[in-house]
């Protein structure tokens, strides 16, 4: 196969940036409505969850009119608001957990790889592969077996807690490894061999020139460590124990009995949270120096 | 220039810059940790209100044991009043928490592979369980002189087979199996467990649901033959799984044991229910469409299940859990758990206290001994693997 | 002086051997046990061993679900590939740079919603008397009630929606990072739109491709909410097989046995696919191979 230069083509040097031209042909319009629709597509049920948190009816699936009525019991719903802190606590913890030892392993995969790699990485491999349900009875048969922080005589901590905390950091903590090797192992060790070069003691090179290199990718792992947290359900079901039930549970049961609004109303309230939460690291890292651009990527897992 | 460019001109920079990276190191890495310190803080925080230490305050039972500060539920959903766990931490000061199973089946599962380490105090086992459970040893042995409004239960309702002498359970209400359709869409009235088949086999075919609990399943195939349902030959299992997984499962639309609140939506033309559930659903229809759907008690036969309370062996709370058996076999605030739930508690009086309350559908919650009569409660035995696969190959017709 | 080889990764070794590999060896253990009688209470019984267990869970009912369980989970992972490919091309590479970021963002919002929440909104939406059918029903097109929920198509319909953004993501990634020089040069080369995304977009972009489907596809197969919420009685997934054996069947040694089996047959899907995968991309390559024939002297 030959290649074929059609006559008078200007070949254009690479070197000379092409200015974003705004092609408006139909191409892009049909790229555009795409795109809308994809966006709605995500969105409806979201919507119809903030529109239905104001039905004054008793259940969450037959309207009957609108009204405040399930914000304003909500702070009188102890088991709510239970699992809602049980939830939040299990997320900070496990992601903690996940990030802390997920980064340690991404760098001691990108940095000191060796023929413990096959092996680890197998695992780490097994971890995504095996559904939720082997984990979540696996963990739940095991916790019981060696009872210690995992049993009632924990008197530390709410031996639940301890429970729900390894249970979601399991897999988190693959994805953060995964993650941060990505990271890692597309940059170049030449950094900290300079850095080296110019005296900087081990520590020092750590904290600052790989950490910050790193930091976007344990800044994403942390925020999905944590989303995927809150979102876990078959693993919390099973492990959970009394008065430690995360949210997800008391909606899966809510599910196979019957939904109130009151769950549309709290997590209308929790998107707002996180909305708002989002915008707090958003401006924060933006006052930092990054580009907008940078701090969605950050956020999304994408930098 | 791409990010990475970015990060290495700055790393490589003067002094001046690297103290800029380190800033907003910090400023990251900072807001990170102040953020989830004050989320995990603020959800600390939130949690000591909770926690009253609660006194005796002798509450109506005279209660002399000192109550405990917290009261877990393993329980069904929508079963009490939250209004009556209001009161009662009112009136003795233990808060309450419950966690929610669908199944017996469920339950057992995971209070023994927990093996003691649920933290659970009170359950609520389907009578026909607590033989196994208590085999299992997952049950104690209640001391009924801590329980004086005890004998505000009929006596019909205590000392029943499954635990004779009630030494790991008190009745906390009991009910049946029914269904209730859409006349719009079935022509004609049902009336026996028969024309329930018939009508799921015809204008209700895709459109009907049963409830997802493998006795009730195969329930339909014996009480519609005349088959005793907790029957352990094998000829009548095999009939029983031949027919529910082939000429009953392709009709299905969903193994759902609360379609009842569904009716609001329309979801199911017909439903095989439990006589409390059908009750919340036509309350509330009730406004918009009353005579849509209708409802009908199993014919000629059909199930008698008792639902109970239990402490279980490993529970924490034991004062408090017979604080609370104690205050819900009152009359009083039976009547009102009642008219939430819609069971027949079984408390003497009950009956005539909600038709003086004028509580609706009351021929629901009340039955007749003609009716009781043809009532059978079931059994946990040999059978129930075998039903248990029929339900599992139900499900997977249904879904094919 | 180097930290220890493989020292770093300690804690995470340390984690995943406890959490993971001896519980999971305990499962496999387990599968090969079995169920004693039913009135000593036990689930399980492991002092005779045997393949027994294996038997019964590549039965009939089990592989059936398995393939409509596939069935599912194939499509879905496609559908969410045609879905989400242009809308990642178009971020990636058709938006101003300044945008991408918040854009990307918002496709974000909706997965911090709890999942189970997401699903049941679609519930809302699909009830036979709900918001779709009431605008249908006044815009004159509908009288019968809805017929999408608790079927095949709402299933498909949940699945894709909750594993799109997962697809989105890494696809965003691949073609973020692509070099806009390469498809640049294509172009100049006289290659026509289409012929530089088949064989310079895609190709490089490949990585991101895998990794997405790799994404979606492997915690969909073994997913078994979103069909429990949308599909009533069609939504009968494997998970919940494997689910219902260890909570309703109380048969830990036939679970454990049909949890190993699931893993299994995962990984040789995946396997399978990936086979394919390398095999295309060879015959494609010699497809395009360039022979340099030797100069004549």
């Amino acid at each position: 196969m030959s290649i074929d230069v059609t006559a008078g083509q200007q070949v254009r040097a690479s070197s000379e940036a092409v200015p974003a031209k705004p092609r408006r042909d139909l191409t892009t319009l049909l790229f555009r409505i795409w795109a809308i629709a994809i966006y709605a597509f995500l969105f409806l049920p979201i919507l119809i969850i903030v529109v239905y948190s104001f039905n004054r009816g008793r259940a969450l699936l037959a309207w009957e009119g609108f009204g405040l009525d399930w914000y304003t019991t909500l702070p009188d719903n102890p088991v709510i608001l239970d699992a809602i802190t049980t939830s939040l606590k299990a997320a900070v913890g496990s992601a903690i957990i996940a990030t802390v030892v997920g980064s340690l392993a991404g760098i001691g995969l990108a940095r000191r790889p060796g023929r413990w790699v096959v092996v680890f990485m197998a695992i780490v491999f097994l971890v995504l592969v095996t559904p939720e349900i082997v984990d979540a009875i696996a963990l739940l048969i095991w916790y019981v077996r060696i009872k210690g922080p995992f049993g009632p005589s924990n008197t530390l901590v709410n031996y639940g807690l301890v429970r729900l905390w390894m249970g979601h950091a399991l897999f988190s903590t693959a994805v953060v490894t995964l993650i941060v090797r990505a990271r890692l192992a597309g940059l170049d060790e030449s950094l900290e061999e300079a850095g080296a070069d110019l005296y900087a003691p081990p520590w020092r090179r750590f904290r600052q020139i790989t950490l910050p290199l790193m930091l976007p990718a344990v800044l994403a792992g942390a925020l999905l460590a944590f989303s995927l947290s809150l979102d876990n359900t078959i693993i919390s079901t099973f492990v959970s124990v009394a008065g430690a039930s995360p949210w997800p549970v008391y909606v899966f049961s809510a599910l196979r009995s019957i939904l109130r609004p009151e769950i549309a109303a709290v997590s209308t309230l929790m998107l707002l949270l996180t909305l708002l939460a989002l915008s707090m690291v958003a401006l924060v890292l933006r006052r930092g120096g990054d580009s907008a651009e940078d701090v969605a990527k950050t956020i999304t897992g994408a930098g | 220039m791409t990010d990475r460019d970015e990060q290495i001109t700055r790393i490589l920079a003067p002094r001046s810059t690297a103290e800029q990276v380190s800033r907003r190191l910090f400023l990251k890495g900072g807001t990170v940790a102040l953020f989830s310190t004050s989320v995990l803080l603020a959800a600390c925080g939130s949690d000591d209100t909770t926690g009253d230490p609660g006194p005796s305050t002798g509450g109506s039972t005279g209660a002399p044991a000192e109550l405990e500060d917290q009261l877990n539920f393993y329980h069904w959903a929508e079963y009490d009043d939250p209004k009556v766990f209001k009161q009662f931490t009112d009136e003795f000061g233990p808060t309450t928490k419950i966690d929610i199973y669908a199944s017996n089946e469920e339950m057992i599962a995971k209070l023994s592979a927990a093996e003691g380490t649920s933290g659970y105090d009170i359950v609520v086992p389907t009578g026909v369980y607590i033989p196994q459970m208590a085999t299992l040893g997952l049950l104690s042995e209640l001391d009924l002189e801590r329980l004086p409004n005890f004998s505000n239960l009929e006596t019909q309702y205590t000392n029943q087979a499954w635990d004779p002498g009630n030494k790991y359970s008190v009745c906390k209400d009991w009910g049946s199996t029914g269904w209730i359709y859409d006349t719009t869409v079935i022509d004609g009235e049902i009336n026996t467990w028969n024309d329930f088949i018939a009508a799921a086999q015809g204008p209700a075919s895709g459109q009907t649901s049963v409830l997802d609990a493998p006795g009730d399943l195969a329930g339909i195939y014996f009480w519609a033959n005349g088959i005793d349902w907790t029957t352990e030959e094998q000829a009548d299992l095999d009939a029983c799984g031949q027919f529910i997984v082939n000429d009953l499962a392709p009709h299905l639309k969903a193994f759902d044991s609360y379609p009842g609140i569904a009716l609001t939506q329309g979801n199911y033309a017909l439903s095989q229910v439990w006589n409390g559930d059908a009750r919340q659903g036509l309350i509330a229809v009730g406004d918009k469409d009353p005579d849509r759907y209708k409802w009908g008690l199993g014919a000629p036969k059909t199930e008698l299940w008792m639902d109970n309370w239990s402490i279980l062996a490993e529970a924490q709370n034991v004062n408090a859990a017979y604080a609370w058996i104690d205050f819900i076999l009152q009359p009083e605030i039976s009547l009102k758990d009642l008219e939430f739930h819609g069971y027949n508690t079984g408390i003497s009086g009950v009956k005539e206290a909600a038709e003086a309350a004028d509580f609706p559908f009351l021929d629901m919650v009340f039955f007749d001994d003609a009716q009781v009569a043809t009532f059978e409660p079931g059994a946990v035995n040999n059978a129930t693997e075998t039903l248990v696969k029929i339900w599992d190959d139900a499900r997977a017709a249904a879904g094919a | 002086m180097k930290a220890p080889r493989f020292g770093l990764a300690i804690p995470a070794w340390v984690l995943f051997v406890l959490f993971f590999v001896i519980p999971v060896g305990f499962i496999a253990y387990y599968s090969f046990g079995y169920k004693p009688f039913f009135l000593t209470g036990r689930q399980l019984a492991t002092d005779e061993l045997s393949f027994g267990r294996y038997g019964e869970a590549l039965s009939g009912t089990f592989l059936q679900t398995f393939r409509s369980t596939l069935q599912i989970s194939v499509l879905g992972t496609l559908l969410c590939l045609v879905l989400g490919f242009p809308f990642a091309y178009w971020l990636a590479i058709r938006v101003d740079p300044r945008w991408r970021g918040l854009l990307l963002g918002i496709v974000i919002v909706p997965f911090w919603t709890n999942f189970l929440v997401r699903t049941i909104g679609w519930r809302i939406l699909l009830s036979p008397e709900g918001p779709f059918w009431s605008i249908l029903h006044t815009l004159g097109l509908r009288d019968d009630p809805l017929a999408v929920l608790d079927t095949r198509f709402a299933v498909q319909l949940g699945v894709v929606y909750n594993y799109l953004p997962l697809m989105i993501l890494p696809l965003f990634v691949a073609l973020d990072r692509l070099e806009p020089t390469l498809r640049e040069a294509s172009k100049d080369l006289g290659a026509s739109r289409f012929k530089t995304l088949r064989q310079v977009t895609i190709p490089l972009a490949m990585p991101g491709i895998i990794a997405g489907t790799l994404l979606v596809f492997i915690p969909l197969s073994g997913d078994y909410i979103t069909a429990a919420v949308l599909g009533g009685a069609k939504g009968n997934m494997v998970g919940r097989m494997v689910a219902a054996q260890f909570l309703t069947a109380q048969n830990w040694a036939l679970g454990s046995a049909m949890a190993m089996a699931l893993i299994a047959m995962i990984m040789l899907t995946v396997g399978v696919f990936a086979v394919i995968g390398l095999t295309a991309r060879a015959l494609a390559r010699r497809s395009r191979r360039v022979v340099l024939t030797e100069v004549p002297a």
